[in-house]
Order: structure tokens, then C-alpha cells, then sequence
């Protein structure tokens, strides 16, 4: 039975990916570029999720390493004219080691004291984008990111991003399904009994807010190499906000819930706007709904009216 | 009487047809919902204005204008996306509007990647036209550069010796900081800048600040404190006796009739300031049918002037595709070099190597007057930059 599941699972993945990897040949620029925002998204929200889902920590601070990979990426192409194959990694790294840093002091604490030391730390990298305009371009923003000619052309840019984003989620999934992985849920079910069965807890937790700073990076690079422009808005509190919406959205307590969150999200939001400017209200809503009624995001709903329709 | 009525049919039917072709489309983006909806929302009844009086003479080129509006949310990311959408979805000729700096360079960025032409309406931010610039985006609105020039050119003709200098703590402010410091040496070479202090944006509390000023012993203020931080200073101020020695000559279209409307009694004394348009005064023989028309519009006698800006802005991207009789970008960004338009600010032309257009802004004393509620600004001069 579980070797059929998972037959299907990667049928369904492979499916995905070359209905995907079609998409530019139906001929709409328009759904290319949407579908390159979501995929940037997913990625972000699969990364928050290694701390939301799998550690059961809150983190309001997420937008910092987002932003740290973008303006670093873009920064180290533009105005250090670095190649790509070393401003990507450079950048990745770099949202990577802050996090590892932010990480190492906020495991120290849990629940809404983790929340509100994220939410600290993020306010902090905001304040650097801000202040140094020297470097990052201050509220203006940093605009007028180089990218190779390859890169240039939307198409290019599409499947450059299918790519990264592919790996990243591979490499997540990798690491969420690894021993390690299944020691942090157990972390995350119970901390006290792990760390009697001999479990490093906060190790484990700070380990896992790296692998989600790192991979946060990563998305923010593709961001900001999308816009051609990085903005001190992307490493406000209101960016941690939303992408903690998609997660929840999405489902927690699923590893592939994010992707799902993020793609309803920012399509909803994006025609939303399409027809209203009134989409803070629409977002309102849908936060209530995922509260009251579906604590478990989408995934959860599905799961819910699956086990409905398998009861006689 | 029947040919007379397959006359009017034939007419029809040819009218029909030439509706039939597709119309022109306008992307613009405006703050609409959060703290920059105040001006968006004047500015985007402006825009509409605009294009409803062109599409009742007929549109641009004989095809009707849509327009297709959408919030920038005040957010540069969102408005970049948005703008994208509306030039790959909904195949816009053109884009306008955006009011904070940072939306204005961002919208410039997509403007230079799509080469969709984009006209910035009220982002001020010096970069647009000059480090940033590029083929496809113009500015109809001051630039910062402009607005501390004729700031350094009041302090001088005030006789100013020593300056306060307020700015608030972010793009705009620093932006204006520079255009001041650059021109004060010409208009004022003996006057001092003897403190600086800069606020953040946003900021509501000022009374850390204003003992500093009152201390400092300076004749006069040059300030880029706008709306609502304005109205914080006055009412923290002015109890103190603030404004009853010290000048304060300050951008940011405090003296526009949202600010004398707001504060009304509390408006104090000694200001002097810039508005772009006035309702009850104008520079223009059509200024007058301008503003009732707005207002009719609006429903208010007492019109803000960011509909002035929204509405240049729809003329300028009309009179440039009359001119290149097209809507090709590559075309129209061509025709808009140095193309002069009749606004209801007065004839404007548009720097055919900055790409920055020559408004100006009406500048004077916020003056009391014994049968309004509110300050006017009397005398008010139109200041164009050469």
C-alpha cells in the first residue's frame, strides 16, 4: 500500500512538473510570469514551514533572510558585477550564516518569546536595508539588477526559476523526510520526552531555523532578480505576515501544504486587486476562515473531505 | 424623410465601426486603500476626468480610451507586479501615475525592461530622470532638485542668516535636503544652517524636536514636513508661541487648500509654501473651467490639487500619441522629447534630454482673510523652473 502511494505521489510530481515545464508554449506571457511569482512564493512558504510545521515554532521574522539572499544576490550583481554561479550561492550562504546567528539566540526561547525575537531580528535587518543607503539604496529601493542575457527573457527566467525552485524542494523534502527531519517533529510533539530520549533539542531546533533562513535566501534572490529591483518593504514585518499566511493556508502539518497556500494566496490576491483594491478586507476574511474553520489549511480540508467520502 | 433616416443609419453604422476599433489603454496606478489613498484617490478622479472629457471629443486618435486602474498599494514589489500585469494581461500603450518615490522607481525599472512608455505623475525623486533615467519614462510633476531650489531662492529673498533645517528621515526628505544645500550658496551665500534635524516618517510626536529649534536662535525654517507631519508640528508648536518670530518656508505643498482646510484657525502664521494648483486661484485662461468641472465632478467647491496631476498626466500621454499618430512605445516616447502641452497650470513643456517637464508650483504667504474659515495663499506666484 505505501509503495502504490508513493508510486502515485511521484506520478503527480512528474506531472506537475512537465505541465509546467509546457506552460510557456501556450503562448500567454501574462501566465508564465504568474506562474514564476508562485513558484518564488512556494518556495519561500516551504521554507518557513521548516520551522512552523516541522519545529512548532511560530516565526513572525521570516522576510529577513528573504530579503538578506535578495539584496545580497542583487547587490553582488550589480554593483560587484559578480557572476551568477557565484552571486546566487554568495547570497544563499550569506541568508544562511545571519540565520544560523538570529537562530542561535532565538531557540533559546519558545512560543510567542520565539515569535517576538524573530519579529526583532527582522525589524533590525529591515533598519540596515533602510539606513544604508549607500549599499541597498535606502526607501528607494535597490533597483536596476543585472542579470545575464540568458536570464533576461521571461521564458528564460521561467525555467531558470522551475529549476532552482525544483531543487529547493527537492532538497527540502530531502531533508524534512531525513532522520533529522522526523527527529523534529518528534521535537516538535514533545520536546520534553526527546530530549529524555537523548535528543540535542535546541540544536536541533537551531538547525532547523538555518535550513529555513537559508532556503528563505534562496527564494528572496529569485525575487529580487525577478523585480530587478529588492525594496526595504520585503524585509518588513507585513512580508513575515504573509508568507506565515501561506504557510497556514496552505496546512502545517504537510509538507507539500505551503506550495499550495502560496499559489491560492498570491493568486487570489493578485486578481483580487484585478477587481478591487479592497483585498486587505478579502485577507481578513480568509484569516478567519483558516482559524475557525480550517485549522489545518487546505491540505487538511482535503484530507477532511477525503475521509468523508470514504466513511459508507 | 427616408433617405434622410438611411442617412442617420449609414452615419450610425459608421460610427459603429469606428468604435469598433480597439481602444487605447491607460494603465495607472495610484494608491487607492492604506495612507497614501488621501492623495491617490484626488489624483485618480483627476486621471478620470482626464480621460472622460477626451473619450466625449472623440478619445486619442479616434479610438476611445480605456482605463484601466489598479492600487499600487504604496508598495514598489506589488506595484511592479501590478504594472507588469497590465502590460503583458491587459496589453495597456502606456502607464502613468505612482506618488511615493521608491513605486516610482520601480515602475520606472518595468517601464525599461517591457519598454512600455511610463509617465511618473508625482514621485519627486530626483533619480527617475536623472541616475536612473531612461528612453521610455518622463516626469510631469516637480522634482526634488526644483523644489529646494526655489526653497534656497525664498530663504534668500526672506533675508534669512541663520536656518533651521527640518526633513523627514527618508528618500524624499534626503533628496530635498541635497536640492536645498546644492542652491542655498547662490541665492543666500551669507546665510548659515546652524542645526538639522530629521524626524521620522510618520512621525507624530515632535515635541523632542521643536525646544531644539526654539533654542537654536535661527530667523527662519526650511522644512520638507508634509501633511499630516505638518499638522502634528502645528498643534505641538504653535501653543508655544512657535511661529510668532520664525519664517517657515517649507515643500511639500503644505500650502495647498487639503493642509488650510484641515488646520483652518490653527493654521499659523509666517508660512510660506508651494501648492500645485490652487482652486481658487489659477495661472491659466482654463484653469477656471478646469476646476469646475473637477468640482462638479467631486462634488466640492474646494478641490484638491492632486487632481491637477493626475489629469497632466492623461493629457501629456494623449497629446504624445496625437503627435507620434501612434501608440508605438518606441513612437511615443520619441514624441513626448520636448513636446508642449496646454495644462490648466499653463503651457508645460518636457526636457527632451532630462525628460523631466518644467511644472511649476504656486509658492506664497498662507494669509488670513476676514470672510474664509481658512488660510489662503495670497499673493501666490507660479514658479517654473527654467
Amino acid at each position: 500500500m505505501p509503495q502504490r502511494r508513493h508510486l502515485v505521489a511521484s506520478a503527480i510530481v512528474v506531472l506537475l512538473l512537465a505541465l509546467l515545464a509546457l506552460l510557456p508554449l501556450a503562448g500567454s506571457r501574462y501566465a508564465v510570469d504568474l506562474a514564476t511569482e508562485v513558484l518564488i512564493y512556494a518556495l519561500f512558504a516551504l521554507s518557513l514551514n521548516v520551522i512552523i510545521g516541522f519545529t512548532g515554532n511560530i516565526s513572525f521574522g521570516h522576510a529577513a533572510y528573504f530579503a538578506i539572499g535578495g539584496y545580497a544576490c542583487a547587490i553582488l550583481l550589480t554593483t560587484y558585477n559578480w557572476p551568477l554561479l557565484f552571486a546566487l550561492p554568495a547570497a544563499v550562504v550569506l541568508a544562511g550564516l545571519v540565520a544560523a546567528v538570529v537562530g542561535y539566540f532565538c531557540v533559546r526561547l519558545t512560543q510567542i518569546y520565539f515569535a517576538m525575537l524573530t519579529l526583532a531580528f527582522a525589524m533590525l535587518v529591515w533598519g540596515v536595508a533602510f539606513k544604508w543607503k549607500a549599499v541597498t539604496g535606502g526607501d528607494d529601493g535597490f533597483t536596476g539588477i543585472k542579470l545575464p542575457a540568458m536570464l533576461a527573457h521571461y521564458i528564460g527566467f521561467f525555467y531558470f526559476t522551475l529549476a532552482v525552485v525544483s531543487v529547493g524542494t527537492a532538497a527540502l523534502w530531502v531533508i524534512c523526510h531525513s532522520a533529522f527531519g522526523l527527529t523534529l517533529v518528534a521535537v516538535r510533539e514533545n520536546a520534553v520526552r526527546a530530549g529524555f530520549i537523548g535528543v540535542d533539542t535546541r540544536r536541533m531546533r537551531w538547525a532547523a531555523f538555518t535550513v529555513a533562513g537559508t532556503f528563505g535566501g534562496l527564494a528572496g534572490a529569485l525575487f529580487g532578480m525577478y523585480h530587478r529591483g529588492m525594496y526595504i518593504e520585503n524585509a518588513f514585518w507585513t512580508e513575515s505576515a504573509n508568507v506565515l499566511i501561506m504557510v497556514l493556508l496552505g496546512g502545517i502539518y504537510s509538507f507539500v501544504g505551503p506550495i499550495f497556500g502560496a499559489a491560492a494566496l498570491h493568486l487570489l490576491q493578485t486578481f483580487t486587486n484585478q477587481y478591487t483594491p479592497y483585498w486587505p478586507t478579502v485577507l481578513g476574511l480568509i484569516l478567519l476562515v483558516i482559524v475557525m474553520v480550517l485549522p489545518e489549511g487546505l491540505i487538511g480540508l482535503a484530507a477532511r473531505l477525503k475521509a468523508r467520502r470514504g466513511k459508507p | 424623410m427616408k433617405y434622410s433616416v438611411m442617412l442617420a443609419a449609414v452615419g450610425v453604422f459608421a460610427a459603429g465601426a469606428a468604435v469598433a476599433q480597439q481602444p487605447i489603454r491607460i494603465g495607472v496606478l495610484y494608491p487607492l486603500t492604506g495612507g497614501g489613498a488621501v492623495y491617490g484617490v484626488p489624483a485618480m478622479a483627476g486621471h478620470q476626468l482626464a480621460v472622460e472629457e477626451l473619450n466625449a471629443k472623440g478619445g486619442i486618435l479616434g479610438r476611445k480610451i480605456e482605463s484601466i486602474e489598479r492600487d499600487d498599494k504604496l508598495n514598489p514589489a506589488s506595484a511592479s507586479s501590478t504594472m507588469k500585469e497590465l502590460i503583458t494581461k491587459d496589453k495597456v500603450d502606456i502607464v502613468l501615475g505612482g506618488l511615493a518615490s521608491s513605486v516610482g522607481l520601480a515602475m520606472s525599472e518595468v517601464s525599461k525592461q517591457e519598454k512600455v512608455v511610463y509617465i511618473s505623475t508625482i514621485p519627486k525623486s530626483i533619480q527617475i530622470t536623472t541616475d536612473k533615467l531612461h528612453k521610455y519614462v518622463f516626469r510631469t510633476s516637480a522634482n526634488t532638485d526644483q523644489e529646494g531650489d526655489t526653497m534656497a531662492m525664498l530663504a534668500g529673498k526672506n533675508k534669512l542668516s541663520k536656518i533651521c533645517h527640518l526633513e523627514l528621515d527618508y528618500a524624499y526628505g534626503n533628496d530635498l535636503e541635497v536640492g536645498i544645500l546644492k542652491a542655498l550658496p547662490k541665492y543666500a551665500p551669507d546665510a548659515k544652517i546652524v542645526l538639522t534635524l530629521k524626524p521620522k516618517l510618520g512621525a507624530t510626536d515632535f515635541n523632542p524636536f521643536i525646544p531644539q529649534v526654539m533654542a537654536a536662535g535661527c530667523d527662519g525654517v526650511l522644512s520638507g514636513l508634509w501633511g499630516p507631519h505638518f499638522v502634528s508640528w502645528v498643534k505641538q508648536a504653535a501653543p508655544l508661541g512657535f511661529f510668532n518670530k520664525i519664517k517657515w518656508i517649507s515643500g511639500g505643498e503644505i500650502g495647498s487648500h487639503e493642509i488650510a482646510g484641515e488646520l483652518k484657525g490653527e493654521y499659523p502664521d509666517n508660512v510660506i509654501s508651494n501648492a500645485y494648483e490652487l482652486w481658487y486661484h489659477g495661472n491659466d485662461p482654463s484653469h477656471a473651467a478646469f476646476q469646475a468641472r473637477l468640482a462638479k465632478k467631486l462634488n466640492t467647491q474646494e478641490t484638491p490639487q492632486w487632481a491637477a496631476l493626475g489629469y497632466i498626466g492623461v493629457m501629456y500621454a494623449a497629446a504624445a500619441m496625437e503627435k507620434a499618430k501612434s501608440t508605438d512605445p518606441d513612437k511615443v516616447a520619441e514624441a513626448l522629447e520636448g513636446l508642449s502641452i496646454g495644462t490648466p497650470v499653463g503651457k508645460l513643456t518636457i526636457d527632451a534630454k532630462t525628460h523631466q517637464a518644467n511644472i511649476g508650483q504656486f509658492w506664497g504667504p498662507m494669509v488670513k482673510k476676514p470672510d474664509r474659515a481658512y488660510r489662503i495663499m495670497e499673493p501666490a506666484e507660479y514658479i517654473q523652473p527654467k
